[in-house]
């Protein structure tokens, strides 16, 4: 199967990222949405958001999931999840369909901070994600959490609380909690949503290499057209409500990614056009 | 019926289910009171059998004399109440808009509140005898507390957001008070009102049972020296049900007086 | 807080304390106040000075603070243990909700006769009393707390796949902690408040029997020196909850 992190890696020299478990092959990790639908409600007042979801997630691939506001793109990730049932059709992950959290797999919230615990530090909010485990001292845990708070550019805030962090930095510790749960794949709900621009660029940076560092498979669902040409190696375009997958475009550009002269490439650009035309409803220019 | 019509009317089924257990185990507990008073397995002369109580309930309420008491407890609560009510949302509008007041006022306030309303009984004896003057008054001590804190807080916790728009709106301040801050507080004003009405029942009671001469916290106390049970237990009960009707009361008038606050 | 600004927030509060027990004090000595209705308070303050002197402080406040105690320890664990069981499983809730509902309306005070005559007159019954009236603002408070417990928080342990034990324990516990603590406050002034109604009524000893007594027996200095030692004792108990409360939720103030 064709790895995309291979075509372009650049060697960075550094040491191989800390990995506490051995990780399942890549091939296992895909996810299979089959004629996934979710309605809300009964009756007369029954909602479908979800009509029918076909959606094949590849392992390793980071795939964007782009559609307009209230397409039910949360939702829909939710399910893929674990978090919420579907209303009818499957999840398969590792060839079983998902009914609960699976293991292998976070999520992470766009309310970044209503997901964090406000009474625990930094460091004991990313240790939630390993500290059931009894072989652990306590000094091994708070040694691992330092790890993974280092991965993320938050090493010495360990004992900060997060209250006493921006926002860009709370959605750090969040990720670093999810990497702590040393998953094969991120599912990340609109994160960069609530931050300022330039933050915004530094944690996409960030994003990137911490999947090609742990060869993650990502679903990133967004509204910004821009973050998903810039991030995605595919991008699954949803329709309006109901909801079903409209198209799937390949982006094709390589890795790896700058912030600037990515977006400068010919290819972002058409693609970006293209993506925005629909988006908007408008004609699209010969 | 659509597949999904009976779907959703299976799913009500267990929540039927649950909402019976809880009436089922009200009743089971009654079953047991009656069945141990009558069967003897309880060996005390002061249990009666719970069909007793609904007797002595039903002559009371029918002879008047269930009612009267009842009346004469409410009523004078309700004056307490409305006398201490009005109090603790005047200072506390007061001392919400003004800091230095509330600096001045605050540790007054917060030495008298701790103290428990029961102490006060006595000393309240000297100065206004026992009876009704001093239920009022000890019903009014202990509505003002709960009322004023919650109005300050009301007040003060305006959203700083709606505050700055009335500047940027140059709203007068008049016009700020009585448009944003008033409205703002007010559901903070009726939680206070809410948690005072319930203190002032207990309190009311408290008064006469300790120092009262009349009322349905006084009856109890004179049944209990007259080992009648019965009619005793059914004045709790009768208490109950006014307890009971009084929160429904007060949450049915925020409702129309707050229709736009959503209840947390 | 720098001193400066410690002092221009405590100043005038204490200057109003103290203006009002200056006034207090000469109304008192200047004849206005009748002696056998208030004292002034220097005349209760040696009253007091006598009570200690005699030995006679300690006692009747063991006595009532040892009945608080127990009574509101016991409920505040029964409270906390079936807020969680109510608040977590919606079939609990459903099955002890009526029962509840149906309780806690009846003021409390009121169930003093029936279960005196019921049980009799002695320290069980009253322990009984102070249960009963403290276990049910920490239960509602319980309840609320951990049903408003904030869903992404619970979706976070879901998502990181947290056993319910660990759930419970780490997440919705201490995220339900704040209104815990108001329910407890709550609860800690209704248990004071009502070992002073029990005792008042069929007490033989303790802190609220002995300002009733006094104010029978017409011993009115010692029935206000008992009084301040009530007062100057719920200060102490609110305090004392107030501190702790602090220490063990430094995070509650910067919620949003």
């Amino acid at each position: 199967m064709k790895n995309f992190q291979l075509s372009a890696v650049r060697t960075t020299g550094t040491a191989p990222p800390p990995t506490h478990s051995t990780p399942d092959s890549p091939r296992a990790d895909g996810i299979r949405l089959a004629h996934v639908a979710r309605r809300f409600g009964s009756g007369d007042a029954e909602l479908t958001a979800l009509r029918d979801i076909e959606l094949e997630v590849r392992a390793g691939e980071f795939l964007a999931i782009l559609g307009p506001s209230g397409c039910g793109k949360s939702t829909l990730l939710q399910i893929v999840a674990g978090l919420l049932a579907p209303s009818a059709g499957e999840v398969l992950f590792r060839g079983r369909p998902v009914t609960e959290p699976p293991e292998g797999m976070v999520y992470l919230f766009q309310q970044y901070t209503k997901s964090l615990l406000p009474w625990r530090s930094v460091a004991g909010n990313v240790a939630l994600a390993f500290e059931a485990d009894r072989r652990l001292t306590r000094q091994q845990v708070h040694a691992r959490a330092s790890e993974y708070l280092g991965l993320v550019g938050l090493a010495g805030f360990e004992k900060h609380y997060p209250w006493q962090l921006s926002g860009g930095m709370q959605q750090r510790v969040a990720i670093a909690r999810a990497l702590a749960a040393e998953p094969r794949v991120l599912l990340l709900d609109e994160p960069f949503s609530a931050v300022d621009a330039l933050t915004r660029v530094e944690l996409q940076a960030l994003v990137l290499e911490l999947r090609r560092q742990r060869g993650l498979t990502v679903v990133l669902v967004t509204h910004d057209v821009d973050e998903a040409v810039f991030l995605a190696d595919r991008i699954a375009i949803l329709s309006k409500r109901p909801t079903v997958v409209e198209e799937i475009v390949e982006t094709r550009i390589p890795h790896p990614r700058d912030a600037i002269e990515t977006r400068e490439l010919p290819r972002f650009l058409e693609l970006r056009h293209t993506l925005m035309e629909r988006l908007l409803g408008r004609e699209p220019r010969p | 019926m659509t597949a999904s019509h009976i779907s959703s009317s299976l799913r009500v089924l267990p929540r039927l289910a649950r909402a019976a257990s809880g009436i089922a185990l009200v009743i089971a507990l009654l079953a047991l009171w009656e069945a141990s008073a009558r069967l003897g397995w309880v060996d005390s002369l002061n249990w009666p059998p719970f069909t007793a109580v609904l007797a002595a309930l039903r002559d009371g309420l029918w002879s008047g004399e269930l009612p009267a008491l009842l009346g004469n407890t409410l009523g004078y609560m309700l004056v307490g109440y409305a006398a201490g009510s009005a109090a603790g949302i005047a200072l506390g509008l007061l001392l919400g808009l003004s800091p230095l007041l509330m600096r001045i006022v605050s540790p007054l306030v917060e030495t008298l509140r701790p103290i428990p309303i029961s102490a006060i009984v006595p000393p309240l004896i000297l100065f206004l005898g026992v009876g009704d003057a001093l239920k009022i008054f000890i019903v009014a001590f202990s509505s003002f507390f709960p009322v004023l804190i919650n109005t300050v807080a009301g007040v003060r916790d305006g959203s700083p957001v709606l505050r700055q728009t009335a500047r940027t709106l140059r709203l007068s301040r008049a016009a700020t008070l009585r448009k944003l801050v008033l409205p703002g507080a007010l559901p903070a004003i009726f939680a206070g009102l809410r948690t005072s009405l319930g203190i002032a029942l207990v309190v009311a009671i408290i008064a006469e049972m300790v120092a009262g001469a009349s009322g349905i916290g006084y009856f109890i106390v004179q049944a209990q020296y007259a080992m009648q049970p019965a009619p005793m237990y059914a004045a709790v009960l009768c208490l109950s049900l006014a307890g009971y009707a009084l929160n429904r009361a007060i949450l049915r008038f925020e409702k129309t007086a707050l229709p736009w606050h959503g209840r947390a | 807080m720098s001193r400066a600004r410690l002092v221009e927030r405590w100043l005038p509060g204490t200057l109003a304390v103290a203006g009002v027990l200056a006034a207090w004090e000469l109304l008192g000595r200047g004849g206005t106040l009748n002696p056998a209705l208030l004292p002034a308070p220097s005349v209760v303050l040696a009253t007091l000075v006598d009570v200690v002197r005699d030995d006679a402080l300690a006692p009747p406040i063991a006595r009532t603070l040892a009945l608080m105690a127990t009574g509101y320890l016991i409920a505040c664990a029964c409270g906390i243990a079936l807020g969680v069981a109510m608040g977590r499983s919606e079939a609990v809730h459903a099955l002890m909700e009526p029962l509840v509902e149906l309780v806690r309306p009846i003021p409390k005070p009121a169930l003093i006769p029936p279960l005196f005559l019921f049980l009799g007159i002695g320290l069980q019954t009253m322990l009984f009393i102070v249960v009963l009236a403290a276990f049910f603002p920490v239960l509602i408070n319980t309840v609320q707390g951990v049903r408003g417990v904030d869903p992404v928080l619970l979706d976070t342990a879901r998502t990181l796949r947290l056993s319910r034990r660990a759930t419970v324990l780490r997440v919705v516990l201490p995220a339900a902690l704040p209104m815990v603590a108001t329910g407890m406050r709550v609860s800690l002034g209704l248990a004071l408040t009502l070992v002073v109604v029990a005792e008042m009524l069929a007490g033989e000893n303790g802190v609220g029997f002995l300002i009733l007594d006094m104010q029978r027996a017409f011993q009115i200095q010692k029935m206000y020196a008992w009084l301040v030692v009530l007062a100057l004792l719920g200060l102490l108990l609110n305090g004392a909850f107030e501190w702790a409360e602090r220490r063990a939720l430094p995070w509650r103030a910067h919620l949003s």
